[in-house]
């Protein structure tokens, strides 16, 4: 009966949060192999039996590092007295027999000291030897602490490093969920609570009906094309019940209603689902720590987005901000079903050197880029639509988009790859150098800066190829109902003032269709309406819903009559 | 040739004064995310292999007191991890805010100062690990890779890395640049003579100083390559080898005058490190990209497989058997 009542529920997309929480866990409680299933039916209160045998069962081989704390850190918290002695012995011996990697970027380090932390919370007062860090649960407490502050202070004054991220999105709210719910100290349950609404509030202001937009620090290759297809899209429904979970939904999903089920406040549910005004949405963010070939060790990345009802256009700065899977800008359109969808249209020079994974990285060069291909298979691939480039530009106004790119000779893949999706329709290349196309509602003029050619992609769509290293790409978006028919949008594209240079460098001024004016040179500041964009002004976040300064430790946040801050200065 | 060869491989050895550990991860077919396959700290006892302590993915090499071998210090992406009981208990010594170290090198004059490379600098700790801070050259590039602290000179060290090389003879209290323009990449010094030291470099080759590290040369007669290693044969003065990616082993019986390939009969040339057998002069261990361990009886002329397949081995160390 209650699978009826929540599958009809499904249907009419009229759940509840709490609903949403129970289908997940239900879902879950289902299974019997891993972790997560173990979890659920604890969280259940069911089949405590078979959760201990099972549970004895896997810990006879941990393996995963940080990725193997975490649910077990949620089955030692969903006990609650469930669990045979033998399951519980065996799962505090493993703490002290297996060794996590700590691992090599921020999310890997927020999975690693929270379990710690809550770990060393739940075994209070034990010696080093009965830990695999040698290390007292009081050494360990405080170690974890350090870092989860640390990484708190650095979030809200410089901004997150791994930012915006499609996938790990989900790795940064299962632990702050955990803390949230576990942690002893109410000082702790609080900054976790406040760090929930900091990371749920930047992903809230840059989605479209449950897509995270824009520029990323990390997404994927399916998910770069087929927007919606990715655990940020499973947290946009999870949170705000906006467009669709994933089949089965999320591991990190699961994990976080299987512990806080932390409901974000009603002005960020507002700020996630009003669409009724377009606005622009200004962040800073730092790139990961950067070990060599530089003197910045965390430099700063602006953002901009601009969202509408119909589609959104987001981009950062350009250059290599991340390393493999950053994504620098793109338009999105919004479609009722986005599911197999490519609803997506930008460009970028696929960028591939040992000199990047060693900016990054530790390790020596000659392996690096077999190392990483071998997980990220299209690293090192001249056709790959993920990644960042030194050699890119990228300004944005609103809904228009100038990338520039100046490719030095005898660098690797010395090309632009254009993503033309297979569900762009009335694609037309016209005489003026603009290719046209409309994706959903959404009119789109695309205008290559350098000859190309088009090549076919294995999963549909075209990809404009131009082998050119002096290259550029202008984008400029509108909606379907702005005008009469996508001829007068034509029209209208073709009269704006519009000059393109290449030599010296690539260069570009423009009036756009909204009448401000661009001057976009490659190695210089851009220029808008006159004005040189001054990024070292721009703030941590910067719209009508969320504000916050650099080095503030502060978000405000805004809509209608909702009004909220988040202030880390009033913690001890 | 093949007598020896063959008296080698037949004849039982003599009782060794230094165990072999090695350090890696078995990364052949391995791709991040999955099970890791055994990886870590190895120790070859008992005519094998056996893995020693906690498996983790990036140990990078080891060092150890030289009152008592049995402390040992592992370089890893943890932190500095210290054994005092020869492996069967460990402690991660560092805290959150040092990572992914590259190399340690205990100060053998005073013990209980170790220094460790780091990727954001150099840190020392004067406690035997109870407390850390940081001590490297002010230079605004700051990977650091390699560090060895002189033998006979207690706070003088040499650290190298994305900056070049950098030699220290107060404790770190002052840091003085001399090597440039080069990455870094290994740091040895000769056991012969204190005086002489060899750097290998990611883009620059090799280089040698025949005066405690303060002028450097580079080495003639080796390829324009990836050097990650030179290392000292302690039985046999004036021999040395390189090792580095796409040449494998070269070996100098001169000092580093002149320089002979010694990659027949190694599977590819491919090499990550090598170390000589302080207790067998000759004998010369290379760890091929992997493949797995190699040895040779006789500087890298032949060479067998000493186990440890598919692996990257970062470093071979030879730790004294008994306290000195």
């Amino acid at each position: 009966m209650i699978a009826l009542l929540l599958l009809a529920l499904s249907t009419t997309g009229d759940e509840s949060f709490a609903q949403r929480v129970e289908k997940v866990i239900a879902h879950n409680a289902q299974g019997s192999t891993g972790y997560q299933h173990i979890a659920a039916r604890l969280h259940r209160r069911e089949d405590a039996a078979w959760a201990s045998t099972k549970l004895v069962e896997l810990l006879r081989d941990p393996g995963g590092d940080m990725f193997w704390m975490f649910p077990v850190t949620a089955i030692a918290y969903l006990d609650r007295g469930q669990l045979s002695a033998e399951a519980r012995q065996a799962l505090r011996q493993a703490w002290k027999t297996y060794m996590p990697y700590r691992g090599d970027t921020e999310n890997h380090w927020l999975l690693y000291y929270t379990c710690l932390y809550l770990m060393a919370q739940k075994y209070p007062g034990e010696a080093g030897e009965t830990w695999y860090t040698g290390k007292s649960s009081a050494e360990n407490f405080q170690e974890a602490e350090g870092w989860l502050r640390h990484w708190m202070e650095l979030t809200t004054t410089i901004g997150q490093g791994e930012y915006d991220c499609t996938h790990y999105i989900g790795v940064y709210l299962l632990p702050l969920s955990y803390l949230a719910a576990w942690a002893e100290d109410p000082a702790m349950r609080r900054r976790a609570r406040m760090m929930l609404d900091w990371v749920i509030a930047d992903f809230a202001v840059e989605n479209l009906n449950g897509i995270y937009v824009g520029a990323h620090a990390r997404t994927d290759d399916k998910q770069v094309l087929e927007k919606w297809n990715g655990v940020s899209s499973d947290f946009g429904w999870l949170l705000f019940g906006l467009g669709h979970p994933l089949p089965g939904y999320s591991y990190y999903g699961f994990f976080y209603a299987a512990s806080s089920a932390y409901q974000p406040p009603e002005v960020i549910r507002r700020i996630a689902t009003d669409r009724t005004r377009d606005y622009v949405h200004k962040e800073r963010k730092r790139t990961r720590h950067r070990w060599r070939f530089t003197d910045v060790r965390n430099a700063p990345v602006y953002k901009t987005t601009y969202m509408r009802r119909d589609y959104a256009v987001g981009s950062d700065q350009g250059g290599i901000l991340q390393p493999i899977q950053q994504h620098s800008w793109d338009v999105t359109w919004e479609v009722n079903d986005p599911r197999g969808v490519h609803n997506t249209i930008f460009s970028l020079h696929p960028y591939s050197s040992t000199h990047e994974l060693q900016m990054y990285f530790t390790p020596m060069p000659d392996f690096i880029t077999e190392a990483v291909v071998r997980s990220k298979k299209t690293y090192d691939s001249p056709d790959k639509f993920l990644g960042g480039s030194p050699f890119e530009q990228i300004v944005q106004d609103r809904d228009t988009v100038i990338a520039l790119y100046q490719i030095p000779p005898g660098t690797r893949f010395p090309h632009i790859n254009g993503f033309f999706s297979k569900d762009l329709r009335d694609i037309d290349e016209h005489a003026s150098g603009w290719i046209f196309a409309q994706g959903g509602r959404t009119f789109l003029a695309y205008r290559p800066l350098a000859q190309y050619e088009w090549r076919p992609i294995k999963e549909g769509g075209r990809r404009l190829l131009s082998e050119h290293r002096s290259n550029g790409t202008i984008v400029q978006a509108a909606s379907a109902a702005e005008f009469a028919d996508f001829n007068e949008f034509k029209r209208a594209i073709v009269a704006l003032p519009l000059d393109v240079r290449m030599d010296p460098t690539p260069s570009v001024s423009m009036k756009t269709l909204r009448g401000s004016r661009i001057e976009a040179v490659y190695g210089r500041a851009p220029v808008i309406d006159g004005r040189a964009v001054r990024y070292e002004d721009w703030k941590l976040f910067d719209g009508p819903y969320l504000n916050a300064e650099v080095g503030g430790r502060r978000m405000v946040l805004t809509h209608g009559d909702q009004h909220h801050v988040i202030d880390f200065n009033a913690l001890p | 040739m093949i007598l020896p060869l063959l008296l080698w491989w037949l004849l039982p050895a003599a009782e060794p004064a230094h165990k072999l550990y090695a350090c890696g991860i078995t990364s052949r077919g391995w791709v991040v995310g999955l099970k890791l396959p055994p990886s870590g700290l190895f120790l070859n006892a008992a005519g094998g292999w056996q893995r020693l302590g906690y498996t983790h993915p990036a140990i990078e090499t080891l060092d150890y007191d030289p009152r008592n071998p049995r402390v040992i210090y592992l370089a890893a992406g943890n932190g500095c991890v210290r054994s005092t009981d020869g492996g069967a208990t460990w402690r991660i010594t560092t805290s959150w805010d040092i990572t992914e170290l590259r190399d340690v090198s205990v100060d053998r004059n005073r013990p209980d100062t170790v220094w460790v490379a780091l990727p954001d600098g150099v840190g020392v700790t004067r406690d035997a690990g109870r407390s850390w801070t940081w001590r490297g050259p002010a230079t605004a590039r700051k990977f650091t890779q390699t560090i060895r602290v002189d033998r006979l000179r207690a706070g003088r060290v040499l650290a190298g890395g994305e900056a070049g090389l950098f030699l220290t003879s107060d404790d770190g209290a002052v840091w003085r640049q001399v090597l440039a323009g080069v990455q870094v990449t290994d740091v040895a010094q000769s056991p012969h003579d204190a005086g002489e030291w060899m750097a290998a470099t990611q883009d620059g080759g090799v280089f040698l100083s025949r005066d405690s590290g303060q002028q450097w040369r580079r080495v003639s007669g080796l390829p324009a390559a990836v050097f990650y290693n030179a290392s000292y044969d302690p039985a046999m003065r004036g021999r040395i080898a390189v090792a580095g990616w796409g040449f494998g082993v070269m070996v100098s019986e001169d000092g580093g005058k002149s320089w002979v390939a010694r990659t027949a009969g190694l599977p590819s040339h491919n090499v990550w490190r090598t170390s000589f057998d302080p207790d067998h002069p000759g004998r010369l261990y290379a760890s091929v990209h992997e493949e797995a361990l190699f040895v040779s009886a006789d500087s890298g002329e032949n060479w067998r497989s000493a186990g440890l397949p598919g692996s990257i081995l970062t470093d071979m160390i030879f730790v004294p058997e008994t306290r000195r």
